[in-house]
Parts: structure tokens; sequence; C-alpha cells
């Protein structure tokens, strides 16, 4: 990239040690550094969690990208069937009695990402996204095993069901309204994903199982 | 075992205030981070006048402790501990020249050196051992901070942003073998492992001989950042042990009072602790950063001011030097009768 076409001087407030002194830079970042941080502030707008699981990092990835998987980790996920649209999973969200749920998956082997696009009551819009990264842990460790991203970012349908007359029953809960326990409650999950991929790691078992789906075909 | 009371305390500030333009005004001063929270100078700060030592402060904070306990009080001390920011002499240490002055022969005697910052609170904790475990009846703990206006008004020093942050003042505590105001219990601890993480350096020369550069405190660079992350949770963790060993919440707590820095690590303490601003006193914008006198001298003031109320859960922290030492004291406060005597 040549700068000088593009100037960086044009754009205000960027901090570049051509332009931001060492201890300018160090007195800014100490003010932004507290001893502990709100919740929302955090968790607010975003919500990425991460967690090392002794297992190797490919295994991991193979176990993730295989959608009905999320039967296994997740609290409430179940009984995912695919559909007549061609990579298109429905299961249903024992969270809310009644609830659909549709996911498609894209995975990216390269670069070990599986993005799970989902969405309760309808597929037209896959709008609920969780964008997980598998890193060997090697690399970023110097252990063995896989380090797991996992970033959810809060779409604007958190806050506002755009299909209420979708809903199972008319009162049902919206998966929004948990947003501020989806730190939690994903910690819970990607424990789950950490203790069933160790456990069989360990005991010399296969990480990926077929879809209840095909096996009870 | 004996409860031991914190009874009294009182300060001194020496001269009139200095405001922030003698250092912000003050040809070559170094403006650059002026904005940034961590070097904004505070409005006022206090420097010892030109041939005041530190015994003069120390006798001077505790005249008001004379005036309200009477002279023969503080005479028959039998605990008399002194921290000194830059002592006067330093083969000898200031506190027998403080006895000299107060007319006082205490037992113990001891010159603390270490515990900085905190040293009030680490004070605190001896005076209590001595006092519960012997047959001393009586202490006074004495904090002279006097390194402001000595080594921060030197002319090179003076340019520097951190220049403006420190004051100086004296804080004084009295505490006796009694049940009135009880120090309900203290958490301290030494971190050898952060020791020589700050410096007072005056280039290739040791401070004491002679030559041109001006000495100067301060953090090696390589640790600045490390010193900031060990003060940010330093406090919050001595806070949150001592309020464990009473078995209250932080959130309990009616009065903190802490070592003050910087505005940055006053505000993060007492968000680590979930307490609100107001609860949390300190001085800084009068005083700048006291370094051990920051504690008493704040005490005092806020009592004066009506602030501390009887039966208040009174909680004292603070870290040393580059965190070499931290440490917290709870407090059950209770103005005395001698009290009333306050103006």
């Amino acid at each position: 990239m040549r700068t000088d076409q593009f100037p960086l001087a044009d754009i205000p407030g960027l901090h570049r040690v051509e332009t931001t002194s060492r201890d300018q830079m160090m007195a800014a970042v100490v003010e932004m550094t507290h001893s502990v941080y709100p919740h929302d502030q955090v968790y607010g707008s975003y919500c990425t969690i991460q967690g090392h699981i002794d297992c190797p990092p490919e295994l991991v990835f193979e176990y993730l990208k295989k959608g009905h998987h999320l039967e296994e980790w997740t609290y409430s996920l179940r009984g995912f069937r695919p559909t007549d649209q061609a990579g298109l999973w429905a299961g249903e969200d024992r969270l809310e009695h009644g609830t659909k749920i549709y996911c498609r998956v894209t995975a990216n082997a390269e670069a070990m990402t599986v993005d799970y696009h989902c969405a309760w009551d309808q597929a037209d819009t896959l709008w609920m996204i969780y964008l997980m990264r598998v890193v060997p842990a090697e690399v970023v460790l110097n252990k063995p095993g896989a380090v797991v991203l996992w970033t959810n970012c809060r779409h604007p349908y958190y806050d506002g069901n755009p299909h209420p007359e979708l809903a199972s029953t008319p009162g049902r809960p919206w998966v929004g309204d948990y947003w501020d326990l989806f730190y939690a409650g994903h910690t819970l999950e990607l424990n789950n994903l950490k203790a069933i991929l160790e456990h069989r790691h360990r005991a010399g078992l296969p990480a990926v199982t077929r879809p209840a789906s095909v096996v009870a075909r | 075992m004996t409860t031991v009371s914190l009874l009294d305390v009182a300060s001194y500030l020496p001269g009139e205030p200095v405001p922030a333009e003698f250092y912000t005004d003050y040809p070559g001063a170094e403006t650059a981070l002026r904005d940034h929270s961590m070097f904004k100078p505070p409005a006022y700060r206090h420097h010892v006048a030109q041939n005041e030592t530190a015994v003069d402060m120390i006798e001077q904070a505790c005249q008001p402790l004379i005036d309200r306990h009477g002279i023969a009080a503080i005479r028959e001390v039998d605990v008399l501990l002194v921290h000194t920011q830059l002592p006067d002499l330093p083969f000898v240490g200031c506190g027998t020249e403080v006895a000299r002055r107060l007319g006082c022969h205490p037992e113990w005697l001891i010159d603390v050196h270490n515990s900085g910052c905190a040293s009030f609170v680490y004070m605190l904790k001896l005076a209590k051992q001595i006092l519960s475990s012997t047959d001393a009846k009586t202490a006074l703990i004495c904090n002279a901070q006097n390194a402001a206006g000595q080594v921060f008004t030197q002319s090179e020093v003076r340019r520097m942003a951190q220049a403006s942050v420190p004051g100086d003042g004296c804080g004084v505590g009295y505490l006796a073998a009694s049940r009135e105001s009880p120090l309900l219990a203290t958490a301290c601890e030494h971190l050898g492992e952060h020791a020589g993480d700050m410096t007072v350096s005056c280039e290739d020369r040791k401070y004491w001989e002679a030559g041109r550069s001006q000495v100067r405190i301060g953090f090696t660079d390589a640790k600045i950042a490390k010193v900031i992350s060990r003060g940010n949770r330093l406090v919050p963790d001595m806070v949150t042990r001592v309020c464990e060993q009473i078995k209250v919440a932080t959130t309990d707590i009616d009065i903190l009072v802490t070592n003050q820095p910087n505005r940055t690590f006053l505000r993060n303490w007492h968000e680590a602790l979930a307490l609100p601003p107001e609860r949390h006193l300190d001085t800084f914008e009068e005083c700048g950063n006291m370094f051990g006198a920051a504690i008493p001298v704040t005490l005092d003031r806020a009592i004066q001011a009506g602030q501390v109320k009887d039966g208040d859960l009174l909680v004292l922290g603070g870290f040393a030097h580059a965190g070499d030492f931290a440490g917290a004291a709870a407090i059950q406060w209770r103005a005395g009768p001698a009290m009333a005597g306050r103006p």
C-alpha cells in the first residue's frame, strides 16, 4: 500500500507512532484502563468468549462444522433435520416450548472458522450468527489442544422480533431478552463443548457422531 | 486480645496553597500530557518551606492532638512510629528528634522506612500489635511527606509532567488500648517480588555524592505498565480482604480513604469496590499526591468537615512505591470526648 497516494494525515483521530508520542499513548491507554468494567460495557454490543480445549484443533473444527453436533454441546438446540433447501437444517430450541430454529453452517477449513447462521421461527433471514474460530493452541499458548473463539454481535432483531406473528405462543419470551445472559449461557455451552471433546479425545473415541435423524432412519 | 482504638487524627499543611501555574507557567514545562487524567495537575498543593524539616511538620501536626488531649497524654505515649518520605538526616531517621521535640520517652520508637504511601496503615497494624501484646497503653504514629517542595521544585525536575502532582503534608494518629473507636482488622502484605521497580536516580552518581544532576524519583520505564496494573489490583484486593475479615461487603464501607497517586487510580478503586465516589474521600485537588501523608491528612479533614459520622465503618487502604507493599485497615469510627474540642 502506498500511503503517499492516500495520505493518513487527512484522517482524524489516528494514534500512530508518527503523530502520538509514546508518553501520550501511555497516558491515553492508562486512562482507558480500569480495574473493573460494567457487564454492559463489555458484553452490551458484542459477546465474545473463548476457551481452551485439550483436543487437536482439526478435530475440534471437524466437530463444530457438522451442525448437528449443536444437539450435543448446546443447552437447548435439539432435533435437527435437513430441510428441502440444501444446507439448511431445522430443529427446535427447547429454551422456549415449541420454538423452531433454522441453521445453516458456513465453514472455512483453511481459517478453521465455523459460522452458524440461525434464526428462530423463520429461515428467510438467518440473523442470529454465531461466529466461531478454532486456533491451534500450540501456536498461541505453546501447549497442545485448541483455542476456541466465539462471538455474537447484537443484531437489532435481538432487541425487537421482526416477526412476532410467527411465535409459537403469543406471550413467548424473545431470544434477545436473554442477551445479557449470553456471556454466562455461552460459557456453560463452551464448557459442554470442552467436556465432550476432551472426554472423547482422552478415551480414544471418535469426536464426530452421525446426525440423530440419520441414525433413526 | 486487647482492643486497640484510633482515638484521634490531626494534620498540618505547610505554607499557602501553591497553584498549578507554579508548574504549568514554568519555562520549558512539558505540556504534552497535561490533558490526561494521569498527569493533569491538581489545582493546588502545598510545599514544605525552605528551612522547614520533617520534624517541624510533625510537631505542627501534633499540636491539635496536644490541644485536645493535653500535653501529658502525648508525652506519655509508649509507642512512637514515624514515617518520613525524605528523612532530614539519612543516618539517624526522624523518630528520636520527634521524641525530643514532643518530650516523649517511648519504650517503642521505630522509624518506619518501608510501606511508603500505605505506611499509615502499616503503622496502625504495628501499633495495634504492640498495644495489644505488651504493657504499652498509647501510641503516636506520624506521616511526614516533604518531597514535593524539595525534590519536585528543582529547576529541571519542575519541568516534568510528574512534578506538579506531589504535594507536602503531615498527618498523625493517636491510638490507645481502648474500645472507643476500635481498629477492627488490618490486612497487609509485603510484596518483595515488586521491590526495586521504583528508582531514585541522579544519572551516574550516588544520590549523596557531589555532582550537578538533580535527584529524580520514578519508575523504571519498562515497569510503568506493570505498576499501573498492580495498583489497579492491589488496593481493591486489600480492601476486600479486610472486609472479608470483618464479614462485611465492600459496599458496606461508609468512608474509604486511600493513598492518592492520581485521579485514574482513585476512579478505578471505588469502581472496583462498587462504592459511589462520594464515599471515597480524597484531597487530591487541594493537596496533590501526599504519598504516605494522604491517608491521615484526608481523614483529619473529613472528620473536621463532619463527613465521618459516629459508628461509620471507615476503611483505609493503599499501596506503596511500585507495589512492594499494600494494606488496608477497618475502623468503627467513634469520636471520643476529646473530639468535642475539635473545630
